[in-house]
């Protein structure tokens, strides 16, 4: 018997189907035609596509929520004992469940991509709802097929074994997951409008840039946001104290990441020089083909990692789609590569241009390092039948120069403006900083950093962290003696009148952050492990740790032993901490819960690794790492940086109106929004 | 015009080339070869001090851990060969005898084997607890043991 | 549109493709494991579950591996509260009946669990066409080095283990390795 529930979302999974197909060919019927009408009935599909799987979504939530085990994945990820707000996030818990609402994003952007374009003339549009609608075909292949998540279970189970621990283990599973689809799936929509621009004849507009540019923005963020909430959910759950391993799936979220912010800058070459064409397209293409074969690697087992899901046959799909992807990729780059010669050229080597050749340069050649990495056990096992892996040494050997590079060329590249710099522009823009350098280095010494890199990372940081502050003074200062506006109204209305630019600085700051966190806490941190009997301490960067009791209790999904230790300065206790470990009811090994405190300065990370079970003693590794919290909150700002660039302008046209300022004679064009 | 297309072809030959071989250097030194304890004592000497993976299940009643000391030995095998392991740290909460097992280190001169991180290959499959390792028997005597 | 160069690039993907579905074929998570072609442990377990004429056994019966030479053996741990072993029942139970006749021979073998929960389960499931044999405290499943349940070993005629699935295993690909199997075995 089919519950409602599953016949709701598998009717709703079928019938999406015929409409996917139906719009897939009502678009070239229209372009070649002319046919208007049948433009409707494609961007009608969309629509209908988003409908239906609202539809097959809302129905396995309600699955899930109430307990309908003939549903197969709720047989497989749910159980009555676990909490409503854990069996909701399940959606995405499990492997069909997370192509389910990948779909549904997938069809929600879709939707967003016609709503928002359709008025827009030519034929760009269409193609690029015609690509979008070939993806999610895709897709719902994978739904009514390998991945269905309606299947019937029959008989069907009292209760099922509830979702994998690690992901009902902390709140973050509820956040990571969502945010790295948001962004791995709205990368899709600039790779459509390439394809689009390509199949229209159109890509030697910078219209499909444009646009592109803003979707990628804002895909950007969520993927920035889903890589700091992965590395912060690893941290608290995983229990060994660090938040990056290289692992393939981090890897995975960190490509596209990578070749995203190079198309964000290279993209700024292309609108304002006309230069770097069709490697923006190259940048485009290659960040969608990143998504999938992230997804690919993960989804269909040929990789081993701690993230990964089971497999079974939908590796082969993913297979199949990653070629086709790869091939039209390489065709549309290849084939169209002849009309998209450059219209610009480099003037000068001291200008902004270069500086983001160079940025593009080492972000393609960190993507590459990673993807080798990455890539290269499975390259091994395959030609030469040994098992290897790939060592964390490697990625971090290789790409800690490249970073390096990377932190300095965010102090020039703000500094240098468009074309060609003068030997005075040059001097009073780059020399200044190195204060800030010299600075931040000197802070590293007295830290404690010993690590010719570390030192590296904190002088760049300093240098660029400074030349981008002073585009912010600099800009405010003008606008406070033009204008006679205060400090605070003279940043806003700064940032307001050019939010990209601004935005985009924001977003490095943010970067800084996370730069300072991570150098800090990789290369100053302390480690102790101890076994304790109750009133026992042990020391840890100058903390003294008082084991005050082992635990055990009863939770209704779980039996949870923990230890309370309280955390002495001198004869005071400053604060408690309760490592723990959760034992589920269905899982044979038990899932780790340290506890953290975190101060400004640092955190202390504490996990109980072992106990005896008559409760005499328990073995604790206590680990201390300064700056951790920055990562986070670094990583905030760089979100908050892609939110004040990306944000729709719709409102910003009125604004002018609005502020009493003496309007300049009108300039003979709108003004680039990214003026130097 | 052509010299120039030459030297820019040029140059970006030299920097890939240049990429290519740092990547190629990094590779080889950091490659991390998984063996089976069969497989290690048939590489000889080229297998001492090198990171490896070794692959195995651990040897009933060959697990010793003191947990004052922290230090934990155990025996790999694969059926045919045995490899002793020399370990630090708690061993993770469900170790135990004929489980499979990747510890990673280097195989030293004297015929052990220092593990530096040691992962217990386990099943997304899920099971009930044994009845020897019921964690309610644990709690029953840990809750005691607090309240008295 | 430059098809030449498309052309190329297009062709670029095959060497990309080739390494990427020989990598499918691989099970990363396998620890090389120390058995396959390695004499398969001996075992000697009782019947809980008879199965279905023609590959009944009585219950309470014992099965021996040593009994078995000369034959294939499937031998396929499972239990009640393992879910995926529900995914895979009916294509087990249907290609072992499908090998009736032939020198092949199925045993479930129960693994943490109790037969009672599991003759329940055969019965909810709409039967077994193999016997299946109890495991008590899971001795067999230790020697065999199980990560978890379902897993399936293959066992040659000589009584070396040929290969393993971990996971639910799909009935062509139970098929494909028995036909392998008896192959080389009846060959000479």
């Amino acid at each position: 018997m089919q519950s409602v529930n599953g016949l709701v979302g598998h009717g709703a999974l079928l019938l999406a189907l015929p409409f996917i197909a139906l719009g897939i060919i009502a678009v070239p019927v229209a372009v070649n035609r002319g046919r208007r009408d049948w433009l409707e009935i494609g961007y009608g599909a969309v629509y209908a596509n988003f409908a239906l799987m609202s539809a097959a979504a809302l129905a396995m939530i309600s699955a899930l929520v109430t307990h309908d085990f003939s549903v197969s994945y709720v047989a497989q990820v749910g159980s009555r004992e676990t909490p409503l707000f854990y069996t909701i996030i399940s959606l995405w818990g499990a492997l069909e469940g997370s192509i389910l609402f990948w779909a549904w994003v997938l069809s929600f952007y879709g939707m967003t991509v016609v709503a928002l374009n359709k008025s827009r003339a030519g034929n760009l549009v269409p193609y690029a709802a015609m690509t979008l609608l070939c993806i999610s075909l895709f897709f719902s292949i994978l739904l009514v097929g390998p991945a269905n998540p309606f299947h019937v279970v029959s008989p069907v189970p009292q209760n099922g074994p509830g979702p994998n621990p690690l992901l009902q283990n902390h709140i973050l599973m509820a956040v990571h997951p969502p945010l790295l689809y948001l962004g791995y799936v709205g990368m899709s929509v600039p790779f459509a409008f390439a394809v689009g621009a390509v199949l229209s004849g159109e890509a030697e507009n910078n219209d499909w840039i444009k646009v592109s540019r803003t979707w990628t923005m804002a895909s950007w963020g969520f993927l920035s946001a889903a890589i700091i909430a992965g590395m912060w959910w690893s941290y608290e759950v995983l229990g060994w104290g660090g938040y990056w391993a290289w692992d393939p799936v981090e890897n995975a979220s960190f490509l596209p990441w990578l070749t995203a912010t190079a198309f964000l800058h290279s993209a700024m070459v292309q609108e304002r020089r006309g230069m770097l064409r069709v490697w923006n397209l190259n940048l485009v293409v290659g960040t969608f083909v990143l998504t999938i074969l992230g997804t690919f690697l993960t989804r269909s087992g040929i990789i081993s990692s701690v993230h990964a899901f089971t497999t079974g046959t939908i590796g082969y799909y993913f297979l199949a789609f990653i070629t086709i992807v790869l091939v039209t990729g390489g065709v549309i780059v290849a084939g169209s590569s002849d009309k998209l010669r450059s219209k610009g050229k480099l003037d000068s080597a001291a200008s902004r241009e270069t500086v983001f050749l160079l940025n593009n340069l080492f972000l393609t050649a960190f993507m590459l390092t990673v993807l080798v990495g990455t890539l290269f056990p499975l390259v091994a096992e395959a030609m030469r039948g040994v098992k290897v892996s790939v060592g964390g040494p490697f990625f971090n050997r290789m790409s800690l120069p490249i970073i390096a590079a990377l932190l300095f060329l965010m102090g020039v590249g703000p500094a240098l403006p468009w074309k060609v710099a003068s030997k005075a522009e040059l001097r009073s823009k780059l020399i200044p900083p190195t204060a800030g350098a010299l600075v931040l280095a000197a802070a590293a010494l007295i830290a404690g950093i010993h690590d010719p890199y570390g030192i590296l990372v904190f002088a760049f940081v300093g240098y660029a962290a400074t030349a981008n502050f002073r585009e912010f003074s600099i800009g405010a200062a003008v606008r406070r003696r033009a204008h006679g506006e205060s400090w605070p109204t003279a940043f806003l209305r700064l940032v307001e009148g050019n939010r990209r630019r601004y935005g985009g600085y924001i977003a490095h700051f943010g970067v800084f952050f996370v730069a300072l966190g991570i150098a800090m806490s990789s290369t100053l941190r302390t480690e102790r492990e101890a076994t304790l009997q109750r009133g026992m301490t042990m020391q840890i960067a100058g903390r003294t740790l008082r084991l005050q009791d082992i635990w055990g209790r009863e939770e209704p999904q779980r039996q949870v032993v923990g230890a309370t230790l309280e955390i002495m300065n001198g004869n005071r206790v400053t604060g408690t901490l309760e490592p723990r470990m959760n034992f589920y009811r269905t899982q044979q090994e038990p899932v780790p819960t340290p506890d953290v405190r975190s101060g400004v300065l640092g955190d202390l990370y504490l996990n109980l690794m072992a106990f005896r079970p008559d409760g005499s003693n328990a073995t604790i590794r206590a680990i201390y790492q300064p700056l951790v919290p920055w990562i986070w909150f670094g990583g905030g700002v760089v979100v908050f940086g892609a939110i004040v660039a990306g944000w729709p302008t719709a409102r910003r046209r009125r604004v002018p109106a609005v502020v009493p300022v003496p309007a300049p004679p009108k300039p003979p064009a709108r003004e680039p929004e990214y003026a130097a | 015009m052509t010299t120039k297309k030459g030297i820019i072809i040029g140059g970006i030959a030299i920097i890939v080339a240049a990429f290519a071989y740092l990547l190629y250097g990094g590779l080889d030194k950091n490659i991390v070869y998984f063996l089976t304890p069969h497989e290690l004592l048939a590489k000889g000497t080229k297998a001492v001090d090198v990171p490896v993976r070794l692959g195995g299940q651990v040897k009933p009643g060959s697990v010793k851990w003191n947990d004052t000391t922290l230090a934990l030995h155990f025996i790999v095998t694969d059926g045919t060969s045995e490899i002793a392991v020399d370990s630090k740290g708690a061993p993770p909460q469900m170790f135990r005898d004929g489980m499979g097992v990747v510890v990673e280190g280097r195989y030293g001169a004297n015929g052990t084997f220092n593990c530096t991180s040691l992962m217990v290959k386990h099943s997304n499959e899920y099971r009930p607890p044994k009845p020897g390792e019921s964690v309610q028997e644990m709690q029953k005597t840990l809750i005691k043991g607090a309240s008295s | 549109m430059n098809w030449r160069r498309a052309g190329i690039a297009a062709a670029l993907v095959i060497p990309v493709v080739f390494v990427f579905s020989r990598g499918m074929k691989i099970d990363p998570r396998e620890i090389p494991s120390p058995l396959p072609g390695n004499p398969a442990p001996p075992f000697a377990l009782a019947v809980f579950a008879p199965g279905q004429p023609p590959l009944e056994r009585p219950i309470g019966d014992t099965v021996r591996l040593a009994d078995l030479r000369g034959r294939v053996v499937v031998l396929n741990f499972w239990a009640s509260w393992c879910l995926a072993c529900r995914d895979e029942h009916v294509g087990l139970t249907d290609v072992a009946r499908g090998y009736a006749g032939k020198p092949v021979t199925f045993v479930g073998s129960l693994y943490q669990d109790t037969p009672g929960n599991g003759t329940q389960w055969i019965a909810e499931m709409g039967g077994q066409s193999y016997p299946s044999v109890n495991d008590p405290k899971a001795r067999t499943a230790i020697d065999y080095g199980l990560y978890g349940v379902p897993e399936t070993f293959f066992i040659t005629a000589e009584g070396k283990i040929a290969r393993k699935i971990t996971g639910p295993a799909p009935p062509q690909v139970i098929r494909q390795i028995i036909d392998s199997l008896l192959t080389t075995t009846s060959s000479p």
